[in-house]
């Protein structure tokens, strides 16, 4: 008898667009990492994907700007949600590795323990409330 | 028919539950969660499983998550593995029936992800983020050495499950691969390196004769692997003298998410699997259907969807013996632990 709002894709971007590139005074969607067509949300399924593009193919922080996005969302979304986070096809040289890590829970989890990485991770995460 | 009953609901973890194991013979769980203790669980007496409850926390050991809880094969400890990169070593004092952890392994050089104690309890192996595999020898008064550290996975080793019978040890790693390793004059080595999976993968166990192997990956595939060993009649090609391992069996399109945890029950033969997707599959060898051993046909039997309602499933395992080969655990992102009867009406 608890009827859940949809959440659409508009929602989904909202949470996650303003949240800051960790090495520039800029949010995500700012430096077109995060783009409102690379989100694709089936409520009914309870799916979310995200695709990202990180700003060189070479990006060092793609790994943490996918952890970012993967805590936001794990902090806003209804528990029910699964989550996928990958970067957007040809788009960084070492795709498969960074897609792999960040959609292994285990080491999602485990990083979340290590307080310096929170640290960051909670930093890029103080702007994620202004919503564009 | 066959259906699965949920027997009990246990709450008490305050963080996901990653792990159960049953005790060797007795109706008691033990169970490790992010809440960095590990939880024993047992029916109210020894004949009434309505109704199960908390006996025993077991904490203050461990700074981290606690990924992995084993039972000895006597059941008088049980070693722990932690993300804080440590193993402990807990052991049962009969007098006041309490726990208390005696010995920590340490050097691996991060998170430890799974325990195991061989079927003597001679040995205990543990694996890490490291990507390496450890062997540990267990001596007396709580004492164990470093046998041999294995460095042949290329990636984080997720699991490491000893054959019931002999000193054989089989890994599974984020490589994609599960390594089988063997002792020769105490020398440890990797016998056989067993590929196909085409993603992480998560849990392994061994049929209860121990020439076979299921392995569950995030490929969302389960796989059966058989042993051929030199001069098989099948004419399987061998090397070094080495026995080789072939999948014989993959069953896909049941889960729709990474697979997490497989059960091979050692009493009924059936395998259980959950994963991320929320469902346990109970699957059994469709005896009729099967043309030889060689390739054997599994049917799925029963399937649970939501079984720990909208959250991942992290760990399923069958009772180990024919006294209660009927149980089985599952333990999820929910915190919660179930304690489930399979049931088979004629």
């Amino acid at each position: 008898d608890t009827v859940e709002d949809p959440i659409d894709e508009q929602e989904v971007f909202d949470l996650v667009r303003s949240i800051s590139d960790p090495e520039h005074p800029l949010t995500l969607e700012q430096l077109n990492v995060l783009q409102f067509d690379h989100v694709e949300v089936d409520n009914d399924n309870n799916k979310v994907l995200i695709e990202f593009t990180p700003t060189i193919p070479h990006c060092s922080m793609a790994t943490l700007i996918g952890l970012c996005i993967r805590v936001r969302l794990l902090r806003s979304l209804p528990d029910r949600f699964k989550v996928d986070i990958r970067v957007r096809k040809g788009t960084h040289q070492s795709e498969h590795a960074v897609n792999k890590q960040l959609n292994d829970k285990e080491r999602v989890a485990a990083a979340l323990e290590n307080t310096h990485l929170l640290e960051v991770v909670n930093q890029c995460l103080s702007t994620a409330g202004l919503r564009g | 028919m066959v259906r699965l009953e949920l027997i009990e609901t246990l709450e008490g973890h305050r963080d996901r539950v990653w792990q159960a194991s049953w005790h060797p013979s007795k109706a008691i769980l033990a169970t490790c969660s992010g809440d960095k203790t590990v939880r024993l669980w047992a029916p109210s007496t020894q004949t009434n499983f309505t109704k199960w409850h908390c006996v025993e926390t077991l904490e203050g050991a461990h700074k981290r998550t606690i990924r992995s809880v084993a039972w000895s094969p006597t059941g008088n400890e049980l070693a722990t593995a932690s993300f804080d990169a440590t193993t402990g070593i807990w052991e049962n004092d009969p007098r006041d029936n309490d726990w208390e952890c005696v010995a920590t392994l340490e050097g691996h050089e991060n998170e430890i992800k799974s325990v195991s104690w061989s079927s003597t309890g001679a040995l205990l192996a543990t694996c890490s983020r490291d990507k390496s595999v450890w062997i540990w020898e267990v001596e007396a008064d709580n004492d164990f050495e470093c046998l041999s550290v294995l460095q042949e996975h290329t990636q984080d080793v997720k699991m490491v499950a000893w054959h019931p019978q002999l000193e054989l040890l089989a890994s599974a790693s984020y490589d994609d691969t599960i390594k089988i390793w063997k002792e020769d004059e105490d020398d440890w080595y990797c016998a056989d390196t067993l590929e196909g999976h085409e993603s992480t993968v998560w849990a392994i166990d061994f049929n209860k004769k121990g020439d076979q192997i299921v392995s569950v990956s995030d490929d969302q595939t389960i796989r059966i692997w058989k042993m051929y060993k030199p001069n098989n009649s099948q004419g399987i090609p061998t090397h070094n003298g080495e026995a080789t391992w072939r999948t014989i069996c993959t069953l896909s399109g049941y889960h729709s998410r990474c697979i997490y945890s497989v059960s091979w029950s050692k009493v009924n033969g059936c395998i259980a699997t959950v994963g991320g997707d929320n469902t346990i599959h109970i699957f059994e060898e469709d005896k009729e259907a099967s043309k030889d051993e060689d390739s054997p046909i599994y049917k799925n039997i029963a399937t649970i969807t939501d079984a720990h309602g909208d959250y991942d499933i992290n760990c399923v395992s069958w009772f180990p013996t024919e006294s209660h080969g009927d149980l089985l655990s599952t333990v999820g992102d929910d915190n919660l632990v179930r304690i489930w009867k399979f049931v088979r009406d004629e």
